[in-house]
């Protein structure tokens, strides 16, 4: 995106252009002539300027003849006027002369180097023509122990080259300050920690060193610098809902290693432990590899179609006996939009039935609701990205440094610095909590109380934005008259926290020109949890913290696509595109599109689910990707549920605790071995790409629900993702532009228009349903035990 | 430097200090302990990795300083006088060698055989009467000669407290504009090396938008050969204090603070006794003598690292940072200490002031010449008749200043070292063609630099010095550029191969090493270093060339 302005001009060997402003000499050259013209080691794409190798030095001059200056260009930004010469002869003798002193203390074994051809100081020692070191032995560092002390991070400093890169990505990435220079001159060295091992320092293995390092000095067990992986396949993370793409390695059909493109706009480069190094479990030993049938006890192997057979015959008996009501299916948070579609599909469609639900129903059920309530949407208003545009965050029961390390590290980053400002309420002391200005330490379970407090402050004290408040909401006179009786003693008293403390903290969150907040499951999974939402909707509306960059409700799901989860309809109220399916019109649209006639009255939430099969109601369950006996709460009650059904199918990629307890098991396929799309926590869809075949005899996960649809008589055809997006397109509004292929690298978020536009904000000139809407809820205790 | 660690460092305000914290951990075993620095980590939320990479950087904070007891000087004047192998020597009686370590340059360049034991310095002949020393906590005090080619507004004697400070009155009275005005009319330029025009610095300070801003007084006088800054702190401390006041005032700065070499003891404890004079007087803290300027000044003592004299090393230091040079821009008036608008200002420059203000910007430019103007400080070393700082009006010629005032050479020298380890090795035969000003150094290819005089005796071997030249430099290079990193240590391993006879040097190669250096240099330090090298292999080429092939 060019934002060059006349007069701005300046040379690159004798031909003139125009910069942007801030641009750097470096930056320029780049825009202009392209990556290699000017060769540097210490820049990287996600760092700071750091000025510490030279060799990006270029000549500048005030005129065309006059007199020049050598400079950095990665870290001098361009005047108008200036000559910039890349390549004189005095410039690539003075690069060359650099590396030379460089290859000085540095091994010469490229052969056997990890990053033989991948190397920065090779390809930079190649582009100066280094033919020899003209340099008396000296004093070096080749000998310096190699640690393998870690599970995935390795180092060896016979090979680092001072360009501070790995210490600058753990501090202006990551922010753990794991790495340090020690020493000085000559003598100047890296160190972990106090000069420990990789093993025994605070690293978090998010990789953030290893991939910054342009040499072998800090890698991984996986050796993800190297480039016998001759694929590189781009993809999305299915460990969080930050949605992290991830560059996949491959040889021969297997994954070698994983690193973050920089060109990601979620990730920028970064992502976590999980994200780079979890990924060995595709081809783990336990793996399922064919569907098993348990009979008298015992799993046996059966064929697809056996499976199949098995499972429709029993299927269709249960929906002839006992009606469509007496099956139902979970689905999964970890397989795609296209996959949950096809679940909830079949099960409206196929069987007949509105009993289909999944996690996401459950762990952010209060914040789709909240915010349907109050602002008409269920999702995060903004994006991740606008932390470079808020001036206050206000995270509320989330530990994000822990819980979505991408977004937390961002959230660190924006705390670290004296100027912003960042709210953390929290009962426990969390690593964000540590560095932000304000942490309100609530009582568990009384963030409405604490909230109720905060929009106290913030009425009485004449800081609500009567604009705003005017021009786009309803309800705040009564917000008012209650918010003014709400007793602020017993408040105090209530969640534990100086009123003093909440008053600033307030304040602080109502003057800052732009707000954004962030919350987790420490505001939905307690009794007042849609309650507190709404409180944190109302929050934002009452100071116009709503509609622009940097502002914002922006809820931190919890896995990969819970998002989409929802979007795809996957709960018993709300088909795809959440659409009342008890309306009228909403039941008349989806039969005629699924061509069936479907169910008009709710189906089983999950806990009713387990209800139903206890009662003898429900005869048959379904679950894909879930396993509920380990994290539904009352393990008991769930296992003997399962276990009172007459047809328990399972699909999995391990036998967890719930596969045990099937009748049949059907082998699906990880993120790894399918195509799809996933729906990031910003509510951005991209695209997950195959980076294997699936293993053994397993089958992509949509694919058995079709050949599922199939087998009981529904003709769908099979699996792509092509073909399902356009599927899905027709009918869930917000989808209505996307396309396999213009989700592009980055996605898009949604709403994305028919013109295939998306959307960054939402709410921007009006709520869903115009108006937004002020609710007041006073505090109860939760019912929760704490 | 990191963003966020000058941002987390600022967290606990400028008194409770992170690297004042390091030192005092230091205190009791030479170098802080693990817990200690386990314990800063968290206390300011930094990573483990930040304190010890600090601490592992300086003389006196690194695990290798544990044990110390006493430390001799090798500054460059004292190594040219040849005398610290008899120190040495005297000390190895009373200590173990692993006692004994090495401070670079303790200012006692007038007297040279200089060491450094229990927070003192001595030097002259105090090596021989260590048992006094040891036993009897001898004083170690010096004296050297003060005098003046011109006006003395540096070196006049001290007039009293009340004197010096109105200059602040005038300055809160008639306004900081008028104060800056009589600064930028002065032209005084910064004294420590650049010479950067003081005006200039002190108006973009004052105009960056900040509320918080801080006016740094640069006392990490690291030169050898350099100790006029040392006389200031110890002599004339009320300058310099008074000095940093106005600054304060002229950019709305609320705090200064004095960053004094470890080498130095007594400027230390000079400085925090004229600070409290002025803290009595009434001229610090809360709204200064009922007007809404409001300051405090804080001593920081540094723990030995050259590197620190350059101010951003110098403000990555007082963050509790490895002292690495930062890059420009932002420049320090920008965003320095802690990311806030900051003048580092020297000594020498700071103590200008009050003769500026006192006197009238137009008197102080009426002095020297076009481009250098008032006076500046010279160190004269023992080897002329008379050592001691001279105030010298510029442009006065070098002759007058090395005859009248220092009464001329002891023996014979073939050379002086001006301007400290980057300054010129000017041959005696080029003494003439100088007068002390930045112009006339400049264009005979020297470097007035803060003006300190090393003399290089007849005997000394051009190699030798060379050799120990090149060894300050990779010793003191912060390791952060790569052509000073590795540029001055194989320079040195070149120097060191060639002066004790073991290889010659390829002098194409030896060339290509010092353009690397000059040009490719993130700072002056591996900028600076190939400028008296060029001098020696320009005027002492026939002595040079065994050590040289084609």
């Amino acid at each position: 995106m060019s934002q060059t302005q006349p007069g701005l001009l300046a040379t690159i060997n004798g031909k003139a252009y125009s910069f942007q402003p801030g641009e750097t000499i470096l930056q320029f050259v780049r825009r202009i002539e392209g990556e290699t013209l000017i060769p540097t080691l210490c820049d990287a794409p996600n760092l700071e300027p750091f000025g510490s190798c030279r060799v990006c030095s270029v000549e500048v001059g005030l005129s065309a003849d006059g007199p020049r200056k050598t400079m950095a260009s990665c870290h001098t930004p361009v005047t108008a006027g200036y000559h910039i010469h890349t390549s004189t002869a005095a410039i690539q003798k003075l690069r060359k002369n650099i590396i030379e002193l460089v290859l000085t203390d540095h091994p010469l074994e490229c052969l056997t180097c990890e990053v033989n051809g991948n190397c920065e100081l090779q390809n930079v020692a190649a582009k100066v023509g280094i033919r020899e070191v003209r340099y008396p032995a000296g004093e070096d560092h080749l000998n310096r122990k190699k640690d393998l002390s870690h599970p995935y991070m390795r180092s060896d400093f016979s090979k680092c080259i001072n360009c501070f890169r790995c210490v600058r990505a753990c501090d202006e990435v990551q922010g753990q300050f794991v790495l340090s220079m020690a020493g000085r001159g000559f003598d100047s060295h890296i160190v972990k920690g106090q000069n420990v091992s990789f093993n025994d320092s605070d690293c978090v293995s998010c990789g953030a060193c290893a991939q910054a390092c342009p040499t072998a000095a800090i890698s991984d067990v996986f050796q993800s610098k190297s480039i016998q992986g001759e694929t590189r396949t781009r993809t999305i993370c299915n460990y969080c809902g930050v949605g992290c793409n991830l560059e996949i390695a491959t040889s021969n059909g297997e994954i070698l290693s994983i690193q973050a493109p920089f060109d990601a706009e979620v990730n920028q480069g970064h992502t976590c432990l999980k994200g780079r190094y979890a990924f060995q479990f595709y081809k783990h030993p336990d793996r399922l590899t064919d569907p098993l049938i348990k009979r008298n006890g015992v799993f046996e192997k059966a064929s697809w179609a056996e499976a199949y057979d098995y499972i429709a015959t029993r299927f269709q008996g249960y929906i002839r006996d006992f009606g469509p009501d007496s099956v139902a299916g979970i689905s999964s948070a970890r397989c795609t939009n296209e996959e949950n579609y096809l679940m909830q599909k079949f099960f409206r469609a196929v069987v007949g039935t509105n009993n289909i639900d999944g996690c996401a129903r459950v762990c952010h059920s209060p914040t789709a609701l909240g915010m349907q309530r109050t602002f008409g949407t269920g999702a995060a208003t903004n994006s991740i990205e606008d932390l470079k545009h808020t001036n206050c965050i206000l995270v509320i029961g989330a530990n994000p440094t822990s819980g979505h390390p991408v977004t937390g590290a961002k959230l660190k980053q924006f705390a670290m610095k004296s100027g912003n400002v960042s709210i953390v309420i929290d009962p426990r002391k969390t690593e964000l909590a540590r560095y932000a200005t304000y942490h309100l330490p609530v009582r568990p379970g009384t963030n409405v109380a604490v909230l109720n407090m905060m929009m106290y402050y913030i009425i009485t004290e004449g800081l609500v934005d009567q604009q705003f408040v005017e021009d786009r909401t309803n309800g705040y006179e009564e917000l008012k008259r209650q918010i003014e009786e709400v007793d602020i003693t017993e408040m105090e008293a209530v969640c534990g926290v100086d009123r003093g403390l909440v008053r600033e903290a307030a304040m602080a969150y109502a003057k800052a020109p732009n707000a954004m907040s962030f919350h987790g499951l420490g505001v939905t999974e307690h009794s007042q949890g849609t309650f507190t939402v709404v409180q944190i909707a109302d929050l934002a509306m009452l100071t116009g913290n709503i509609g622009r960059k940097g502002v914002g409700v922006n809820p931190l799901r919890g896995q990969n696509n819970v998002q989409g989860l929802a979007d795809m309809g996957v709960q018993p109220h709300q088909g795809a595109g959440y659409m009342d399916v008890t309306n009228e019109d909403v039941n008349r649209k989806y039969s005629q599109f699924y061509g069936v006639e479907v169910p008009k009255h709710i189906g089983y939430k999950i806990p009713e689910m387990f209800d139903a099969a206890l009662d003898g109601k429900l005869k048959a369950m379904w679950i894909m990707g879930e396993d509920v006996v380990q994290t539904d709460p009352n393990t008991n009650k769930v296992k003997k549920a399962l276990n009172n059904l007459d047809l328990f199918v399972v699909q999995e990629l391990f036998m967890t605790e719930t596969a045990r307890l099937a009748d049949v098991i059907l082998p699906g396929a990880s993120f790894l071995e399918k195509s799809g799309t996933f729906t990031n926590g910003e509510r951005r869809i991209q695209r997950v790409n195959k980076v294997v075949e699936p293993i053994a005899n397993s089958k992509p996960d949509g694919q058995i629900v079709i050949d599922m649809m199939n087998r009981m008589g529904y003709a769908q055809p099979d699996y792509t993702p092509e073909g399902m997006l356009t599927e899905i397109a027709q009918i869930v509004p917000f989808f209505a532009g996307v396309t396999w292929e213009n989700l592009g690298i980055n996605g898009k978020q949604w709403p994305v228009k028919a013109d295939g536009s998306d959307t960054k904000i939402l709410h921007d000139r009006s709520f869903t349903y115009g108006k937004g809407n002020f609710l007041f809820h006073s505090f109860k205790e939760s019912n929760e035990l704490v | 430097m990191s963003k966020n660690l000058s941002e987390l460092s600022f967290r606990k305000g400028i008194e409770e200090n992170l690297f004042e914290s390091m030192g005092i951990a230091a205190r009791k075993e030479g170098s802080p302990g693990k817990d200690d620095l386990n314990h800063l980590a968290q206390e300011f939320l930094i990573g483990k990795s930040s304190v010890y990479g600090a601490a592992s950087f300086y003389d006196f904070l690194k695990e290798g300083n544990k044990g110390k007891e006493v430390y001799v000087c090798n500054g460059t004047a004292c190594v040219c006088a040849g005398k610290q192998n008899q120190v040495q020597n005297a000390l190895q009686h009373h200590f173990q060698a692993e006692q004994i370590g090495h401070m670079t340059c303790l200012g006692r360049c007038h007297e040279n055989a200089a060491f450094h034991y229990q927070g003192k310095n001595y030097s002259g002949s105090a090596f021989e009467r260590l048992d006094t020393i040891i036993d009897q906590n001898d004083p170690g005090h010096d004296t050297y000669n003060v005098g003046q080619l011109g006006p003395a507004l540096l070196t006049a004697p001290f007039s009293g407290l009340e004197n010096i400070y109105t200059v602040l009155k005038s300055a809160l009275q008639n306004g900081r504009e008028w104060a800056l005005g009589e600064i930028k009319t002065s032209q005084i330029r910064g004294r420590g090396g650049a010479g950067f025009p003081m005006g200039f610095k002190l108006e973009s300070c004052q105009q960056a938008k900040s509320e918080v801003k801080f006016i740094v007084c640069n006392a990490d006088e690291g030169d050898p050969g350099a100790y006029s800054d040392r006389y200031l702190l110890e002599q004339q401390a009320h300058l310099v204090l008074s000095g940093m006041l106005v600054a304060g005032f002229i950019t709305g700065a609320e705090w200064g603070i004095l960053y004094i070499r470890a080498e130095y003891p007594e400027a230390v404890i000079q400085v925090q006794k004229a600070i409290n004079e002025v803290r009595e007087a009434g001229y610090l803290g809360r709204q200064i003598l009922g007007s809404n300027f409001s300051f405090d000044l804080k001593v920081i003592q540094a723990q030995g690292a050259y590197i620190c004299g350059e101010e951003t090393a110098l403000i990555n230091s007082i963050e509790g940072q490895r002292p690495e040079v930062r890059t420009r821009p932002p420049f320090p008036t920008q965003a320095g200490l802690f990311n806030k608008p900051t003048v580092v200002n020297n000594v020498e420059t700071l103590a200008a002031i009050p003769a500026i203000l006192r006197l009238g910007g137009a008197y102080y430019a009426s002095l020297g010449t076009e481009k250098s103007k008032g006076t500046k400080l010279v160190s004269l070393d023992s080897f002329f008749r008379k050592p001691g700082i001279y105030e010298v009006e510029m442009g006065t010629p070098l002759t007058r200043v090395f005859e009248e005032l220092g009464g001329g050479f002891r023996q014979a020298i073939k050379a002086i070292q001006i301007g400290g380890p980057l300054g010129g090795v000017v041959p005696v035969s080029k003494i003439k063609d100088l007068t002390l000003d930045y112009e006339s150094f400049s264009q005979q290819g020297f470097l007035l630099g803060h003006a300190s005089a090393v003399c290089i005796p007849q005997e000394f071997p051009m190699i030798d010095f060379l050799e120990h030249l090149m060894d300050f430099a990779q010793y003191e290079s912060c390791g952060k550029c790569f052509p000073c990193r590795l540029g001055t240590k194989r320079g040195h391993e070149m120097l060191k191969a060639a002066k004790e006879g073991q290889a010659t040097i390829a002098r194409e190669l030896f060339d290509d090493l010092l353009n690397t250096l000059q040009q490719g240099s993130l700072c002056a330090h591996g900028g600076g270093i190939p400028l008296p090298v060029r001098n020696a292999l320009q005027y002492f080429q026939e002595e040079l060339k065994p050590y040289f092939h084609s």
